[in-house]
């Protein structure tokens, strides 16, 4: 995979990771998604590093499109704008797109897109909400800026439970913490959002947190997964693990 | 034969080593050989080097007791590491190992001549010594700490990694002997996660090494067949080395494994980690070559030692007469088995060892123990009838040996369950504290229950194993034979397995060196209740912590006293059980650090960096030793020019709802009903008390949307508040913290509006257009931005928010934007100097935890006629009261005094009247300017007041309106 182009580098780009420099520094081959900067590879090839996902990768997913929405009306206005979420919270709900809609609590919901990263829906959503001319407005919830206020790490691999261990509380090992649930919680001494989205039958948890402590958070994840020979992959590597790619 | 194997036992004996690897290492400079699975001490005994330590107090030289870690008489330094433990610690290659706690030599410590003078030094002299006359502690000091403390701390010792690591089980079992085994196979027959920890090597327990039988064959049958099926069993995980140092709330475990620290989550907890042998006491009971009948037993089956070549046995048990099979079974001549009691156990071990040969002295006690020069090792015992508790003829019979075994009794290895709640009480039948009662999911088996009998052991576990799985909400299997209350814990224990000898050093505590006769006399002294006498005499305070002690002093107490041990408890048990290290406490430390989207673009113009909460912000830009000329040279660009501050740290609320600014009123100082869309107000909040707590501005961008700004340090606090009434309230209002979403931008300066012009296009900027106090929604260099027209530095200015991740991308179009007009980033010093020129206060700094806004002198932020807001009772209560300092604005024109500091004292004559909270030398105004409170009577204009700076100087200030600079606010409405 090539490096990316002078205008594909992050620094050239209004939207940028926080840490573009620490992944420019282990040797990030940037590549364009959705019309930003994301991390693709780091150099060890695809196959190599669907390897290392399987036994434990982190990925940065911070470049990709997020939103939210909360307050009273949200999920009945998610609902009529075509999303599909059920009833209980601390459940991801997989769209039609590939998304998962995160109901954080009974009028919250956390919007990741799907690694193909095309937005649209998120976009959509985001256009649609509108502050409305007259009162009473009807009730269908705030926009909450996701994008920017939490950063988006995936861990990846058999052995992701038992670095969470190391860093969070919550027992977060398959048979204990199924597939697509929730934890809100603390990692690493931070509040956190974990949500567990196994990718072509290999464990993985999207890690949710502070956006200004990325950099703080990366080092983190990167120090307690040296035990396992954990490493940073990238998103193709990632689309490969999940089949999408 | 080499010296490694000069004490060898063939195998079987020797479970834990590996006699096909050779390892050499070191102790005070000469090398040794053991093998794989030695420990230190087994390896140093195996070559006939007995002499591991010296005491604390006496210097007294110290070897193996207990072969398993429970005692400090093996305590060793390894290179940067002191006071581990050589009878639990694997000997590596090249390993160096040193005695510690001597001067000279550990084979000839020069200190030892201490013990000469041991009459002298009573229980409780320390206390008394060295502190009369007034004075002379100072010159006893550097003494005593000469000789205080054992191994010596490297504090230049290279940084080990350490972690931690959270576990989660249904049931734990802690210990991994007949009982904890047995506990754990039955758990997991339920189906759920069982954890079983042991903190030796092998599982096993007392199978590995006790003898339960004539033939010495039932304990390893037993271990096979337990271990097999701990091991076909797959939802069991086995943890050996590993120990569990602390029990705490709801079943909260500290184990400590490797350089790890576990913190484990069980369901339910089952403690069946056996019993503690315990001493006899007799004179010169500490010298190498006495100790504990199951220390012997571990060094021949554990580490195929035969322990010495003629011993004596003091027994008062079954498993006295057991030590004294296994020893000749070793190839140990036993002179003879010295029984407390006037009858030996009935027990078909006593029958084997008639049938050896071996003499059986009933009724007898040991007295003594002879030893060698420099008390290096025990050569003979003194036997005597005994003809009371504690009391004998005083007709001494020597019996030579150079190895004397004490099996007298035991006591529960109870510390966790202590942890954990469980209660104690002290059995006259088995002369030994038993579990009474025990907390919600806390079980426990075998020995650390009171049963010693194998088949009870056994039965105790299961069943226990059974029950716990049951109480962790596991399926139900069909419940074990529920095991009778033991009988074979009676006779176990001695009820007074001490002789006191005329000469004293019968030692009752070995770690602090206590003997008989130091309890009585602190007994004398008035300290007659177990916890004062452990605290005047340190009984129980050493490495050990109690282990072969804490009964003692019970029992010293109860029978000095004439108490009943059954109304006595022993000293309070506190984790951890066995000492962690400060690398398990350190590992794995999260140190959250929070940074700006332009932390690095502050880094690349050479910002020095401080520290505001979890985040890093810009100070000024510069060296250290430019400090002065930047922060000048940064106030002087935005008053002359223009400047740009990173105030992405602020925090930041989006209030929003049909109720959103009856919401503000309810939480601020001020009103906000009537706020125009488009305009922003400032925010104060106050607390019940009526104690300023917050500001910042509320910026309305619609009818229903407030965009609330706070402090730095306070935003998680405000949300927090703001969270918790509306709760209360229930007002159709929602609050999200949106601080790290977004970045932001102060851009300050005569020449801001000229700046941001050039990268603002579709904004009228103009002051008409946008107003001083008008917020706007635009686009700034492509991005989607929050524009606020705030004063905070008294310039016009323009913060600038935008989304978090597109940061970066604005500061470098400001930088870009602003280059013509030469505009400079300014750190945070600047900004506080800046402020105060106009007077504004920083919350937290200017005010503290009482403030109210009257004293702060902010009394148009308090809107009089609004019925309600949080504190507002409190502030018109204070109101009505008379004053008692006021927050004022002071200068100093002198320039030749320095500028006083935050905190230094406001005095009139003998009174302390306030203190200053901000002072800094203006660059615009050229004099010191700062704010302080004073006196209600020293704050009109023109008065003077006198501040105590460093060193005791005093100086004036002159108290003057507010603010210093540009008074009518004409530059920021510019």
């Amino acid at each position: 995979m090539a490096s990316a182009t002078a205008s594909l580098a992050p620094a050239n780009q209004r939207r940028r990771s926080f840490i573009y420099r620490v992944l420019d520094g282990i040797g990030a081959e940037w590549g364009e998604v959705g019309g930003v900067a994301v991390p693709l590879g780091y150099g060890r090839g695809i196959e190599t590093e669907t390897a290392d996902a399987r036994r434990m990768g982190l990925v940065e997913l911070t470049p990709l499109p997020r939103t939210g929405f909360k307050g009273a009306g949200t999920v009945d206005w998610l609902k009529g704008q075509g999303l599909t979420i059920g009833e209980p919270a601390n459940i991801a709900y997989p769209q039609a797109g590939g998304e998962l809609a995160l109901k954080l609590a009974m009028t919250e919901i956390f919007l990741i897109d799907s690694l193909a990263a095309t937005g649209a829906m998120i976009e959509r959503l985001n256009s649609a909400w509108q502050w409305a001319g007259a009162a009473p407005r009807p009730a269908m919830g705030y926009p909450v800026p996701r994008r920017d206020s939490h950063a988006w790490f995936t861990v990846t691999g058999a052995r992701a439970p038992g670095m969470f261990a190391k860093i969070c509380g919550v027992d977060l090992r398959p048979h204990k913490f199924e597939n697509r649930r929730i934890a809100q919680t603390s990692a690493a001494k931070m509040g956190a959002v974990i949500v567990r989205d196994d990718m072509g039958g290999v464990p993985a948890y999207h890690v949710l947190a502070d956006m200004a402590s990325s950099e703080y958070l990366w080092g983190c994840l990167l120090d307690a997964m040296a035990e396992f020979d954990g490493a940073p992959v990238g998103l193709a590597a990632l689309r490969r693990l999940a089949g999408k790619g | 034969m080499s010296a490694a194997e000069s004490q060898r036992l063939p195998a079987p004996a020797g479970l834990l080593i590996d006699r096909s690897r050779r390892i050499g290492f070191s102790f005070e400079g000469r090398r040794y050989e053991g093998f794989a699975g030695d420990t230190i001490a087994s390896a140093l005994i195996a070559n006939g080097h007995w002499l591991l330590a010296r005491s604390f107090k006496y210097r007294r030289p110290r070897s193996v007791l207990t072969m398993a870690g429970q005692d400090g008489n093996t305590l060793v330094q390894i290179g940067a590491e002191p006071n581990a433990l050589a009878d639990r610690h694997p000997i590596a290659e090249g390993l160096a190992v040193h005695g510690q706690n001597y001067d000279g030599s550990l084979e000839h410590d020069r200190g030892a001549w201490i013990e000469m003078f041991g009459r002298f030094m009573p229980v409780g002299f320390y206390y008394k010594a060295f502190f009369k006359p007034k004075g002379s502690w100072k010159y006893w000091e550097k003494f005593i700490r000469a000789r205080a403390g054992l191994g010596k701390v490297d504090l230049h010792a290279h940084h080990d990694y350490f972690d931690k690591e959270y576990l989660f089980a249904d049931v734990v079992v802690i210990g991994g002997g007949p009982a904890g085994m047995a506990a754990a196979i039955e758990a997991a027959k339920a189906g759920g996660e069982v954890i079983l920890i042991d903190e030796n090597p092998r599982l096993g327990g007392s199978l590995l090494y006790a003898r339960f039988d004539q033939e010495g064959a039932r304990a390893a049958a037993v271990a096979r067949e337990l271990t097999a099926a701990v091991a076909a069993a797959k939802n069991i995980r086995v943890m050996t080395d590993t120990t569990c140092t602390g029990w705490f709330a709801d079943n909260w475990l500290a184990l400590i494994g490797g350089r790890r620290l576990y913190k484990v989550r069980a369901k339910s907890v089952i403690q069946a980690a056996g019993s503690i042998e315990q001493p006899a006491v007799f004179r010169n009971n500490d010298v190498p070559g006495v100790m504990l009948g199951s220390a012997a037993q571990r060094l021949i089956r554990l580490y195929g030692i035969r322990p010495g070549t003629r011993a004596m046995v003091m027994a008062s048990n079954a498993d006295g007469y057991a030590v004294a099979l296994d020893l000749a079974d070793a190839g140990v001549e036993v002179g003879g088995v010295v029984d407390i009691n006037p009858q030996p156990p009935q027990s078909p071990l006593v029958e084997a060892v008639l049938r050896r040969g071996i003499p059986i002295m009933p009724g007898h006690a040991i007295t003594e123990a002879l030893h060698s020069l420099g008390k290096k090792h025990v050569i003979g015992a003194h036997v005597e009838r005994v003809t009371g508790e504690g009391t004998t003829d005083g007709k001494a019979a020597r019996y030579d040996c150079d190895l004397i075994c004490m099996s007298v009794g035991y006591t529960p290895a109870a510390q966790t369950l202590y942890h954990a709640g469980a209660k104690f009480r002290y059995d006259h039948a088995s002369n030994m504290y038993r579990l009474e009662a025990l907390p919600a999911h806390a079980f426990a088996a075998g020995s650390a229950n009171g049963a010693y009998d194998l088949d009870a052991v056994l039965a105790e576990g299961r069943h226990a194993g059974w029950a716990a799985a049951k109480d962790s909400g596991g399926k139900e299997g069909v419940e074990p034979p529920k095991p009778a209350r033991d009988q074979g814990a009676k006779g176990q224990t001695h009820p007074w397995p001490v002789f006191p000898h005329p000469k004293g050093k019968d030692f009752v505590d070995f770690d602090e060196d206590l003997t008989s006769k130091d309890l009585k006399n602190g007994i004398a002294d008035g300290y007659d209740n177990p916890e004062l006498l452990k605290r005047y005499s340190t009984i129980g305070m050493g490495p050990s912590q109690g282990r072969h002690s804490a009964v003692a002093n019970v029992r010293f107490i109860a029978r000095e006293t004439g108490r009943d041990l059954a109304a006595m408890s022993v000293t309070t048990q506190r984790p951890p059980y066995r000492p962690e290290k400060f690398g398990h406490m350190a590992g794995r430390i999260f140190d959250p650090a929070r940074r700006t989207a332009m932390h690095h673009r502050h880094i690349e113009a050479g910002a020095r960096m401080m520290v505001a909460g979890a985040w890093y912000r810009p100070a000024f830009y510069g060296t250290k030793d430019q400090r002065d000329q930047a922060i000048r040279e940064e106030v002087l660009a935005v008053r002359n020019n223009v400047g740009m501050i990173d105030v992405s740290t602020l925090g930041g609320l989006d209030v929003r709802g049909p109720d959103a600014a009856e919401f503000l009123n309810r939480m601020y100082t001020f009103t906000y009903t009537k706020l125009e869309v488009g305009r922003s107000r400032y925010v104060l909040m106050t607390d019940q008390a009526g104690a300023v707590v917050d500001d910042g501005v509320a910026c309305r961008f619609q009818d229903e949307h407030f965009y609330v700004t706070a402090t730095t340090g306070g935003v998680d606090a405000v949300y927090r508040t703001m969270l918790f009434w509306n709760a209360q309230w229930r007002l159709n209002v929602d609050i999200a913290n949106v601080t790290a979403a977004y970045a932001g931008v102060n851009i300050a300066g005569p020449r801001a509006r000229e700046v941001l012009e050039k990268i603002c296009q579709g904004t009228d900027l103009s002051p008409t257009a946008f107003p001083y106090l008008g917020v706007r929604e635009a686009v700034v260099a492509g991005i989607p931005a929050r524009l606020l027209r705030v004063g905070f530095v008294g310039e016009l200015g323009y913060e600038i928010h935008v989304p978090a991740s597109q940061g970066e991308a604005l500061w470098d179009a400001l930088v870009e934007a602003g280059r013509d007009a030469g505009i400079r980033p300014f750190g945070v010093e600047a900004q506080r100097c800046l402020r105060l020129e106009k007077g504004h206060i920083i919350v937290g700094q200017d005010t503290d935890g009482l403030t109210t806004p009257f004293e702060a002198d902010m009394p148009w932020a308090v809107a009089k006629k609004k019925p309600f807001y949080v504190g507002g009772r409190s502030v018109a209560i204070q109101n009505a009261r008379p004053m008692s300092r006021k927050l004022v604005g002071f200068e100093i024109t002198d320039k030749s005094v320095p500028v006083p500091e935050e905190c230094h004292l406001v005095v009139r004559g003998d009174q302390l009247t306030g203190r200053v909270t901000s002072a800094v030398m203006s660059p615009t105004v050229d004099k010191i300017i700062g704010l302080a409170y004073v006196a209600p009577d020293q704050s009109e204009p023109g008065q003077t007041f006198d501040i105590r700076i460093d060193g005791g100087r005093m100086i004036q200030g002159t108290v003057v309106r507010l603010p210093h600079y540009d008074p009518d606010g004409k530059r920021q409405e510019m």
